[in-house]
């Protein structure tokens, strides 16, 4: 692999511990931290200098991804960081307006680990890569460019603008956006025609767009190996059609992640796995508890909401509460991190939807 | 009982999907676990039908012998007790509404040939010319709502035109397509002709999308997409409309109480909007006293009338009048001692019909309809004509204006009209429900037999 990092080992619990006490006084310290945060000190019931130890002190904080939406991101970027080398990224904006991180050298660090989570899963090198999903603000696009370059191989891209696709789709205009779909799936196969693409990254929409059309499914289980998957929740009886019937010879491999809490690679399946794709997040620096109502954690084999501690060097993000839901699943061996499954958006009770008429 | 499992049929096998979700009877107790499909497993199952769909129709002794058994029988295992219970409780609706949409589907399978013959034109022109009828495509589309098992029937007219059909049940009622297609493969359809796809609104617009044709039930929000469609036929709200422009005597309120409290008010076609010349005050009291004696009985109850709702329907109710309140009387609060919704010992609620009246025949009230018997009576002037009466799937005349019958016969947003104290839904077949559902399906094709040039004739055509 062409990377000046090394792919990192994974973490047991207590080191996450000393991670945490270490770089909270990082982020708090008026020398290292950053505007944002130092900010916020003051107005904290707490001493996060003193205070915070362990992971499960983060609780203590409030939940400020909220505030990502508004902020200027310069102030996100910890004054310790000697290099000025930051880009911006942005969530997809389906609650709200997007909300916006920085990104320095961790996010390649990141990727570096996860490569390899996808090579175990069979992305071959060197993996000319085609990326047919968000890019631009959107980080996936980034993501993909670099697992490209990691496994030595040409990136290419054909743009895909999902804002816009909401919006289309909010306004009901159906018709449109199938128009737009078909527009990227014809440069789809413009690209596949000619070009040796091994692995294909995309959004589960589009690959029931790609099964729907008969020729297009054809060429795309001749040439490409392994498709990667993420965006958005698939759900396990789209899955299996897409293993079992679609593509019964293509890798098929799904990546849970977004702006905020990073990736979380699919895992290699284990026996008792309760699902046949269970994602594993970064151990190093980012813990995901899946949570009751209540705040607290649910069992193994229960759905819970997403709860994201990001805890890194260049951003301090702890109790982040997701729209995600997702299902606990029990860590592979000893000092590993929990896997997810069965992501779905979560949706409040109560949402009941006047609709007039007998029906 | 236990809890029953509900999973898709494909070409005659039960398939059971990973993606599993539950339905709730209306008191919340947990009723089924059904079997989801998703858009790849009903393209998938759309991919087998259209294959082997030959557009041949079935012998109708089949879907006679079906209707049979979804009526008395035990198809897939399911007693009639069981089926009429598991509807009954997910629905809300009265148990002998339930039993009578088994006998109205029944009837309407056995007519199916005589609907036919009334629906089309005569096909014989002239010696050795005609007009052959056939299926207009291979693969019907069926998205199902959940207000009334009948129009379940609507589909196996597809299947006895000859069209391979794909079905939607509706999201609160999976038992009643269920059940049919159960029936209609006992009693010997050929297996790849039919599938039963409990699937969520986006893959039932996309079931829609691939089908040759297709029908849509529900709300203005479901149909709106189709409603311009040549491929798809929508049923929205019905809006029935009745013009009251005569004394309201006693057998006319016995008359526009049965048009609304019929089935509980769950028909496309119950009364919702009452438009008179007389006093909406007035009409709406005599209605409403007369509304208030159909029984409070609990669905399963052999008297219940009335449709039951869970509790979070009826906070949408109750928030959705709320907004309306402004310019309305209600007339049916006094005799309800307040509660329009009752709630039932099982923890669901009772919906007791509800007479509103305005002075403003422009109130947003005017035109509502809401599933249970729900009335707004608003004044008319002749003046007004049959404007008024525009968009309803019904459209009861109470008035001996001439010219404001025939405005309403020359209206093309009026889909039927009845005349005098006659029932929305009375019809026998050929009379359209909503346009001509027998040409929807067919297309007209010629066939001539006999030559009608000769050779010697080719220097005339050039």
């Amino acid at each position: 692999m062409d990377t000046n990092q090394a792919p990192v080992a994974l973490d047991s619990h207590s080191n996450f511990d000393d991670r945490v006490s270490e770089l909270v006084r990082w982020h708090f310290d008026p020398r290292t931290g950053s505007p944002f945060w130092l900010q916020r000190a003051a107005s904290l019931p707490f001493d996060p200098l003193t205070e915070i130890r362990t992971t499960s002190d983060l609780l203590m904080f409030p939940d400020v991804s909220d505030d990502l939406r508004t902020v200027p991101v310069q102030d996100l970027i910890p004054q310790g960081v000697q290099h000025n080398d930051f880009c911006v990224y942005e969530s997809g904006g389906t609650s709200g307006p997007p909300k916006r991180i920085v990104n320095g050298a961790f996010r390649i660090r990141m990727l570096s680990w996860a490569m390899l989570r996808l090579m175990e899963q069979g992305v071959a090198i060197p993996a000319h890569w085609l990326h047919l999903g968000p890019s631009g603000p959107h980080v996936f696009g980034y993501d993909c460019a670099s697992y490209a370059r990691l496994g030595n191989g040409t990136f290419y891209t054909v743009d895909f603008d999902p804002r816009w696709v909401k919006k289309l789709i909010a306004a009901g205009q159906s018709d449109v956006v199938e128009r737009y779909i078909t527009h990227l799936l014809d440069q789809l196969l413009e690209i596949l025609t000619s070009q040796p693409i091994r692995v294909m990254s995309t959004t589960p929409p589009l690959i029931e767009a790609i099964c729907a059309r008969p020729e297009l499914h054809a060429l795309v289980q001749k040439k490409v190996a392994t498709i990667v998957w993420a965006g958005t929740s698939f759900s396990p009886e789209s899955l299996r059609q897409v293993k079992e019937y679609y593509f019964p010879d293509t890798n098929i491999i799904g990546i849970y992640g977004n702006t905020l809490m990073g990736v979380a690679p699919q895992r290699p399946a284990q026996p008792e796995d309760p699902s046949p794709c269970v994602f594993e997040p970064f151990p190093e620096a980012i813990r995901v508890e899946l949570i009751n109502e209540d705040g607290s954690t649910v069992g193994y084999g229960e759905r819970g909401r997403v709860r994201v501690h990001l805890v890194t060097e260049e951003m301090f993000l702890p109790n982040v509460v997701e729209r995600d839901t997702a299902v606990r699943v029990a860590p592979t061996h000893a000092g590993a991190v929990d896997g997810l499954a069965e992501v779905r958006t979560f949706k409040t009770l109560g949402e009941v939807q006047l609709v007039e008429g007998v029906y | 009982m236990s809890t029953s499992t509900v999973d898709p049929i494909i070409c005659g096998r039960v398939t059971r999907s990973l993606d599993r979700t539950e339905l709730f009877a209306v008191n919340g107790q947990r009723l089924a676990d059904i079997g989801v499909v998703p858009q790849l497993l009903a393209q998938t199952a759309l991919h087998e039908l259209r294959a082997a769909a030959d557009g041949i129709p079935p012998d109708p002794a089949i879907l006679v012998r079906a209707a049979e058994l979804f009526c008395s029988g035990e198809p897939g295992g399911e007693t009639v007790a069981e089926y009429q219970h598991n509807t009954a409780r997910a629905t809300g609706l009265a148990i002998a509404t339930v039993r009578r949409a088994a006998r109205d589907i029944m009837a309407e399978v056995k007519s199916l040939p005589d609907a036919t013959v009334a629906d089309l034109p005569p096909s014989a022109l002239a010696s050795g010319v005609r007009i052959h009828w056939v299926a207009a495509g291979r693969v019907f589309a069926a998205v199902m709502a959940s207000n009334h098992p009948a129009p379940n029937a609507s589909w196996i007219q597809a299947l006895y035109h000859g069209y391979s059909v794909v079905v939607r049940p509706g999201g609160r009622d999976p038992f009643t397509a269920r059940r049919l297609v159960f029936s209609l493969l006992e009693a010997g359809l050929p297996p790849h002709r039919i599938a039963f796809l409990p699937c969520d609104h986006r893959v039932g617009e996309y079931l829609l999308s691939q089908a040759d044709r297709g029908i849509v039930y529900g709300g203005d929000d479901a149909v709106r997409r189709w409603q311009h469609s040549r491929q798809v036929t929508t049923r929205g709200p019905g809006r029935t409309k009745a013009l009251l422009d005569r004394k309201c005597t006693a057998d006319i309120v016995d008359h526009l109480t049965l048009s609304a409290a019929f089935d509980g008010g769950t028909r496309c076609n119950n009364l919702s909007t009452i438009l008179t010349s007389q006093s909406p005050g007035e009409v709406a009291d005599a209605l409403a006293a007369q509304l208030a004696e159909v029984p409070v009985a609990a669905p399963s109850d052999t008297i219940a009338i009335l449709p039951a709702i869970d509790a979070g329907r009826v906070d949408g109710f109750l928030r959705q009048l709320d907004g309306l309140r402004t310019g309305l009387t209600d007339h049916s609060a006094a005799l309800n001692a307040g509660d329009a919704f009752v709630k039932l010992d099982d923890g669901s609620f009772l919906a007791r019909p509800l007479v509103m009246s305005t002075t403003d025949p422009h109130h947003p009230a005017v035109g509502l309809e809401l599933p249970f018997p729900f009335v707004v009576v608003a004044p008319w002037e002749s003046s007004s004509g049959a404007a008024p009466l525009r968009n309803s799937l019904v459209a009861n005349l109470l008035t001996k204006q001439e010219t404001v019958v025939e405005q309403a016969l020359r209206e093309p947003t009026i889909r039927k009209v009845t005349l005098g104290k006659v029932l929305p839904w009375s019809a026998r077949p050929g009379v359209p429900h909503e346009g001509n559902f027998t040409q929807f399906l067919l297309e007209p094709k010629g066939v001539v037999t006999i030559a009608m040039l000769r050779p010697g004739d080719l220097r005339c055509v050039g």
